[in-house]
């Protein structure tokens, strides 16, 4: 998403300020509900799996999937409530008028996605280009027991290790160089062709697209080896990589 | 500059407080100034293994809500004099406890020029717990060679890398060292017992210490002595070994067999 900004400059360069047009990365949230308790929750949660990641991220909030157009203290009360999780609200998503009104009330500016059309047509790729630019997750530390690690919209790489009692998800294919004596969910949103593949096999569970299996032992053949998990029709098939 | 170290472990029972007075005792005997703090509002421990529970007037929720001042609520140790304790309080609950609390007695240790504070950790991963490791600099996870004791450190593992000050400001997080306590070659050699390697694995960490199960530690605290000041047990040995190590030493682990298979490959024949 990071384009070289196009600039307006000043005739002088010794004004006291140059405006500069170019795009940035930003968070979207868009909440299904206005419960300023649920966000917290459900954010702080998110927040505490990839610190890194979120804290003080911006984010841009999108109130399409809301069931009725919200008023300004309820707007305001989400705001306060993404900032006390650790994001920070900077605008509103583009929508319907209600929304600009909205947006003027709050004094924050509402924000157009970027649209496809606008760009000159991709040479190559009939794919959305939001979707491309969205890079895997890296995560380098061990994953320790009780914490979860979500890769929305993406494939998740752990270069560490996932003890037992951790989970690891993604809507993608979850990737593992080290031990995983966790879980390991692949295709989060249903993408049948998403895989697990690890490292050293210890897994708790691991599912793709929903379909599950549990390893209350672990077969001898699989122990400690590198293994991948995949969908074939409704079977979950998992299997040493390389025999 | 003050070293604060908490020792944690999340399940009960493993050995936090044994460690916390023996470390502080090894740390202290070395001529360092040493501060050891009871977290456990309401289950207060410390005091008796160190030896001085007949000689708290005031305690850290004391001196958190304003009764008296820190000087007057630490006990100064009888056997060594740069060690000092601070007793939890056995008739309140950990909501006495309140950051901004903890916060000023550290900061008041740190001002009179301790060179280490140890925070003895409640169990659990409760309020207590969450405040002893909150401001800490390293960790010590006591850690029994037992497949819960692994599981619930490295749980604790996961906070200290998350819900800490260091990893808020992200500036390297907190220093995590793994102690193994009640450690029986024998029962390892058998398979009865996971061995340090197979807890190294597993938690992805080095290990400062093996402390071998002991008769002498339950006697030791029965007795209100350290167990680390009875020179002929393994078990003070191992923990002056540790201290040693903490303080930047190395010295090659005791008192552990090298196990003939580890306990993965047995229980899953690879």
């Amino acid at each position: 998403m990071n384009k070289p900004a196009e600039a307006v400059r000043s005739p002088a360069s010794t004004a006291p300020l140059e405006i500069r047009f170019g795009q940035v990365g930003l968070a979207q949230v868009r909440i299904r509900t206005t419960d300023p308790g649920a966000i917290l929750d459900e954010l702080t949660g998110r927040v505490a799996t990839a610190p890194q990641f979120f804290e003080r991220t911006a984010v841009c909030l999108d109130l399409s999937a809301l069931e009725k157009e919200p008023d300004v203290a309820e707007v305001r009360a989400v705001m306060d409530a993404v900032r006390r999780a650790g994001m920070l609200a900077v605008g509103l998503a583009h929508g319907t008028a209600a929304v600009d009104a909205l947006a003027r009330a709050l004094d924050v500016p509402v924000l157009t996605y970027f649209r496809p059309q606008n760009r000159p047509p991709p040479v190559l790729q009939p794919a959305d280009p939001q979707e491309l630019a969205v890079p895997t997750l890296m995560h380098h530390t061990p994953v320790r027991s009780g914490q979860r690690v979500y890769a929305r919209h993406r494939d998740l790489v752990v270069t560490s290790t996932v003890g037992a009692g951790a989970e690891v998800i993604a809507d993608g294919c979850v990737h593992v160089y080290g031990a995983v004596r966790g879980r390991a969910v692949a295709g989060a949103r249903g993408d049948v062709t998403a895989r697990v593949f690890c490292q050293e096999f210890y897994a708790e569970l691991v599912s793709v697209a929903g379909v599950y299996r549990v390893f209350e032992t672990i077969p001898a053949e699989l122990a400690g080896k590198p293994v991948q998990a995949w969908l074939s029709g409704d079977d979950l098939h998992v299997a040493r990589i390389g025999s | 500059m003050t070293e604060i170290i908490v020792v944690t472990s999340g399940k009960g029972g493993v050995g936090k407080t044994t460690t916390s007075a023996s470390l502080a005792c090894g740390i202290a005997r070395r001529g360092k100034r040493v501060a050891v703090i009871d977290f456990d509002i309401g289950l207060r421990n410390l005091d008796l293994i160190m030896g001085c529970e007949r000689r708290v007037v005031y305690d850290f929720v004391n001196v958190i809500q304003g009764d008296c001042t820190l000087k007057q609520a630490l006990i100064k140790d009888k056997r060594i004099d740069t060690l000092y304790v601070l007793a939890a309080s056995q008739t309140r609950d950990k909501d006495a406890l309140t950051q901004e609390g903890v916060r000023r007695v550290l900061d008041e240790l740190t001002a009179d020029g301790f060179d280490y504070i140890i925070c003895d950790s409640p169990a659990g991963i409760e309020k207590g717990a969450h405040l002893a490791m909150y401001f800490a600099d390293r960790a010590v996870v006591v850690v029994n060679p037992e497949v819960s004791s692994v599981r619930d450190s490295d749980r604790i593992l996961g906070l200290l890398a998350s819900k800490t000050l260091r990893a808020e400001q992200g500036n390297g997080g907190v220093k995590e060292h793994l102690l193994l306590t009640r450690y029986s070659p024998k029962r390892v050699a058998s398979g009865e017992m996971m061995s340090v390697d197979d807890v190294k694995e597993i938690l992805g960490l080095d290990v400062i210490g093996v402390v071998p199960e002991s008769q002498d530690v339950l006697t030791a605290s029965n007795a209100g002595t350290p167990v680390i000041l009875n020179e002929q047990s393994d078990a003070a040995q191992a923990y002056e070994d540790a201290v040693a190590r903490l303080l930047g030493e190395s010295k090659p682990l005791r008192f552990i067999e090298e196990p003939k298979k580890g306990f993965f490959a047995r229980m899953f024949g690879g």
